[in-house]
């Protein structure tokens, strides 16, 4: 390739960073980014936006104690560099006199091999994986009558140096396959998505085929159409496995950020150690699971990928945190800097947040349960970090009765807040699945895995349209 | 002309017979700070560039994009945009748009925007942070206080003759305060948007974050049951993204829309029109032309209640033998146009907020929603968003509300608006739309 490279040679690194240094900050570094991107869209049946990219920049960060100085450019030249180092500079006013130590490589102690390298598929063989999943959605079911995939991957290298003489590279390949199918019977619309995807290449497709993608799709919008308004009010509710995860990680999850319990803008500061659910709930984020979807070796500070148990058996226990706020916080870094691009600053985040499997039945679960909901998959949802309080949208459900599950339901959502919750998990089952979104924070958009078993949450609130 | 067209020209000469070529460009510099507890907590400062390249070629749309704008990247990013549309499929739609005159639009460019120092927009931002800190109890800080600008230029060159430059600034305060008591904890937004830092009501932005916030507190379940609804300005706003998500032509062509073959139909009572203007002037969006180059203008959806048509791009107009509305949207330079709102609101009625709470008597003010872009869809129309508020009683806003749910569809939505506000305001954080007070019969609240 002729293309520029991301990759700094150290004595320019050393010069931009001693630059970086000269207001008095105690850290300086370097991040730069290389990502190619390549998406397909196929809708109506035709394959209609076939797009690829490059992006190329820098950031230079200074940090001193609390304040931070970032400036970033997507011209590598030494010159631009140098000004942005000058500008991050002129953010901080410190008194340290820190000298750039000698740079040495840092290697991840977890790598994300890809075994079928997604770049070998030309743009022909992509759109030829769009239209397995556009036929098999289409031939599910005659009530059928639109569907759009769209394929994406990217390869995004990253180079890290910093003042304290970290030097790393990485290259973080993800792959991803989402299929929308559009249902209709008599005026009625309902829709409904698939969307798996890995830090992996094309071997995503031998565990999700894109006919399995697509005939799934189809079948719950298909569902949806013969779905009865949910019912309303406080109920027993058991959230399939994979479909929870996104619950937990919003009710539970962002609290347990370290800029927000920093700030006491979680309802969680303060709170470690305290019993806050039940013992049966567990809560881990692990950034090193191999080839999951939010996972990576190094996160976008430098610091190895690790496993943070965030609730221990119900206990309020570690928190995830960035440099910045583990310094403030007085506690380790738990390796969960992360940023969307070099365009960003690095915030606490989490990467794949999962509930701990149990040792109870699947079935048993349901079977406990006398008048209940069981919620086949959760759309998105929105949390206020500061009380903890959530709404989630049910995108299928069905009502339990005397522990069966019986007729399909849409249209509800769930309602309440994260104590309340982890506070009402019972049984947990044995099984596990997970799905995979963009969290968004502070406007940065990170990928996030999700994660849970089959569990019961034994009261919460059920909006919706029904009685 | 400038850097950035040089570059689109560049580009543009090396379009092959029988292919077509746009190129867009951006040329952005930015500044954001960040403030807490009295003290900076993040300066950033960017300046970024990029280019993107769309080929029609036998009928079929690619595209690449490209941040390094040297030759040797410009050349591969064409290159790649020549393959991406080999390998896409032809449609008789596929057309980008004649070069046709566009009215200028002032006030997009505040000229003192590029005069703001780093020490003035620090100082903003401590003065947002302060202001809530100052404001005291039941205020105990901010959980953010931003500051941000932007000023920058967009260009977009193609063989069908279209050359446009358009410079603009955009400066906002956003600042979420957070509010405490022995109930708990409470969170709400303050929000400001104008065209230089100089021009911020920062103080504005810092009171009403705590009004809003202050008035949650305590806040518990409502009961459940139909009743009437008070809409805040900004949830009006929202909700009005999701509709014009269902009057986008291509939604309604794919199937996607609730709204498919209704126009003519009527939707509203009489005193509601809902109009899609991209060329308003308090509104974010605002451009002499969209996304692929087509003039903007003003496109009546709702007219007297009644559904009139909807938004278009070229692709989806060319395809019903129509013009295009000027509402192709971009998001940068990384991915092609396509169909969407530009600055939508209802057009403002008499009645002010206080009016319309005395009218509605006994009601719901609904102050925010979450969970809207999952709970709200525009194919099956269904709505359902977490909500909290305060009650109205007497015609006054009366005790808080928490963790009540909001149901019902788009068309009771749309039936149930028994008034609007004259308190149109164009909020940033939802797109380009605009809301006002809005009273509405038909939706359905649940709580405990």
């Amino acid at each position: 390739m002729t293309e520029t490279s991301h990759v700094l040679d150290d004595a320019l690194v050393a010069e931009v960073l001693s630059v970086a240094l000269a207001s008095g900050a105690g850290f300086a570094e370097i991040y730069a980014e290389r990502r190619r991107s390549r998406a397909v869209g196929l809708d109506d049946g035709r394959v209609e936006d076939v797009v690829s990219g490059l992006d190329l920049g820098a950031g230079v960060r200074v940090v001193d104690g609390l304040r931070t100085g970032y400036a970033y450019t997507n011209v590598l030249s030494r010159e631009s560099l140098l000004d942005a180092a000058r500008a991050a500079a002129a953010a901080v006013q410190g008194s340290a006199r820190v000298r750039v130590a000698d740079l040495t490589e840092v290697v991840a102690p977890v790598r994300h091999p890809v075994e079928r390298d997604p770049l070998a598929a030309d743009g022909p063989a992509l759109a030829a994986l769009c239209r397995r999943a556009e036929d098999a959605a289409r031939s599910e079911d005659a009530a059928i009558v639109q569907v759009a995939v769209r394929y994406a991957d990217i390869v995004q290298g990253v180079f890290l140096a910093n003042s304290e003489g970290h030097r790393s590279t990485e290259e973080r390949v993800r792959t991803r396959l989402v299929t929308q199918a559009v249902a209709a019977r008599d005026g009625e619309i309902q829709t409904a998505h698939e969307a798996p995807g890995g830090a992996v290449g094309h071997e995503l497709f031998d565990a999700h085929p894109p006919e399995s993608i697509g005939s799934r799709a189809a079948r719950r919008a298909v569902t949806l159409l013969d779905a009865d308004p949910a019912p309303v009010g406080e109920l027993p509710v058991v959230l399939a496995p994979g479909s929870g995860g996104v619950l937990f990680h919003e009710a539970c999850g962002h609290g347990m950020e370290a800029d927000l319990v920093a700030k006491e803008a979680s309802v969680y500061a303060g709170r470690r150690g305290e019993r806050i659910g039940t013992e049966a709930v567990s809560v881990v984020d692990d950034a090193s699971l191999v080839g999951h979807w939010g996972s990576y070796g190094l996160d976008d500070e430098g610091q190895p990928a690790q496993r943070t148990v965030l609730f221990d058996a119900g206990v309020c226990t570690d928190y995830l945190s960035d440099r910045v706020r583990a310094a403030q916080l007085g506690v380790p870094r738990s390796g969960n800097g992360r940023r969307q691009s070099y365009a960003h600053l690095p915030i606490p985040r989490m990467t794949n947040t999962f509930i701990v499997p149990g040792g109870e039945d699947p079935e048993a679960v349901v079977a406990g349960v006398e008048h209940g909901l069981y919620c086949d998959a959760l759309g998105g949802g929105q949390v206020n970090p500061a009380t903890g309080e959530f709404v989630f949208g049910v995108d299928l459900a069905h009502v339990i009765e005397g522990g069966e599950r019986t007729r399909a339901v849409r249209g509800a959502n769930l309602v309440g807040d994260g104590p309340t919750v982890l506070a009402s998990v019972g049984a947990v089952a044995s099984d596990f699945d997970v799905r995979q979104g963009i969290c968004g924070k502070d406007g940065q958009g990170v990928p996030a895995g999700l994660g849970n078993p089959t569990l019961l949450l034994e009261r919460i609130t059920v909006g919706g349209t029904g009685a | 002309m400038s850097e950035l067209t040089d570059v689109l020209d560049r580009v543009l000469t090396q379009a092959l017979p029988g292919e077509a070529l746009e190129v867009y460009g951006v040329d952005r510099a930015e500044t954001t700070v960040r403030a807490q507890d009295g003290d900076v907590e993040s300066l950033s400062r960017s300046r970024s560039r990029g280019v993107g390249i769309r080929v029609l070629a036998d009928g079929a749309f690619g595209y690449a994009h490209t941040s390094d704008l040297g030759e040797e990247a410009l050349a591969a990013t064409l290159a790649a945009a020549r393959r991406n549309a080999a390998a896409a499929d032809p449609d008789e739609a596929n057309v980008l748009p004649d070069a046709a005159d566009a009215a200028p639009l002032a006030g997009l460019l505040d000229p003192t925007a590029a005069e703001v120092g780093v020490d003035e927009r620090v100082a903003l931002a401590l003065e947002l942070e302060a202001a809530v800190r100052a404001a005291g109890p039941p205020a105990k800080g901010v959980d953010a206080a931003i500051v941000g600008d932007g000023i920058g230029e967009e260009a977009i060159a193609t063989t069908s003759g279209i050359r446009d430059r358009v410079e603009r600034s955009e400066a906002y305060a956003l600042v979420e305060a957070l509010c405490e008591a022995e109930s708990g904890a409470t969170s709400a937004l303050g929000v400001r948007f104008t065209r230089s830092p100089r021009t911020l009501d920062v103080a504005g932005a810092a009171a009403e974050a705590v009004e809003r916030a202050a008035r949650l507190l305590g806040g518990r379940k409502p009961p459940s049951g139909a009743l009437t609804v008070v809409l805040d300005p900004q949830v009006t706003a929202e909700l009005l993204g999701v509709l014009t998500g269902a009057l986008n032509a291509e939604a309604v062509q794919r199937g996607r829309s609730l709204f498919a073959g209704r126009v003519g139909e009527r939707l509203a009572p009489a005193h509601v029109t809902l109009v899609d203007d991209g060329r308003h002037p308090e509104g974010p969006s605002s451009a002499p032309r969209d996304g692929e180059g087509v003039p903007t203008g003003r496109t009546v959806l709702l007219e007297g209640g009644v559904l009139a048509g909807f938004l278009h791009d070229s692709r989806s107009a060319a395809r019903e033998g129509t013009a295009s509305t000027g509402n192709a949207v971009r998001r940068g330079h990384q991915g092609p146009p396509s169909v969407g709102p530009s600055n939508g609101y209802l057009e403002p009625g008499t009645a002010s907020p206080e009016a319309l709470l005395a009218e509605a008597g006994e009601a719901f003010y609904c102050q925010q929603v979450m969970g809207l872009h999952s709970g709200a869809d525009p194919a099956s129309g269904q709505i359902s968003v977490g909500a909290s508020g305060l009650m109205v009683r007497d015609g006054a806003l009366a005790e808080p509300v928490r963790e009540a749910t909001i149901a019902g569809t788009i068309p009771d939505l749309l039936a149930g608006i028994v008034a609007v506000g004259r308190d149109l305001r164009f909020v940033p954080v939802a797109g380009g739309m605009g809301g006002q007070t809005l009273l509405v019969d038909g939706l359905t609240l649940s709580g405990s």
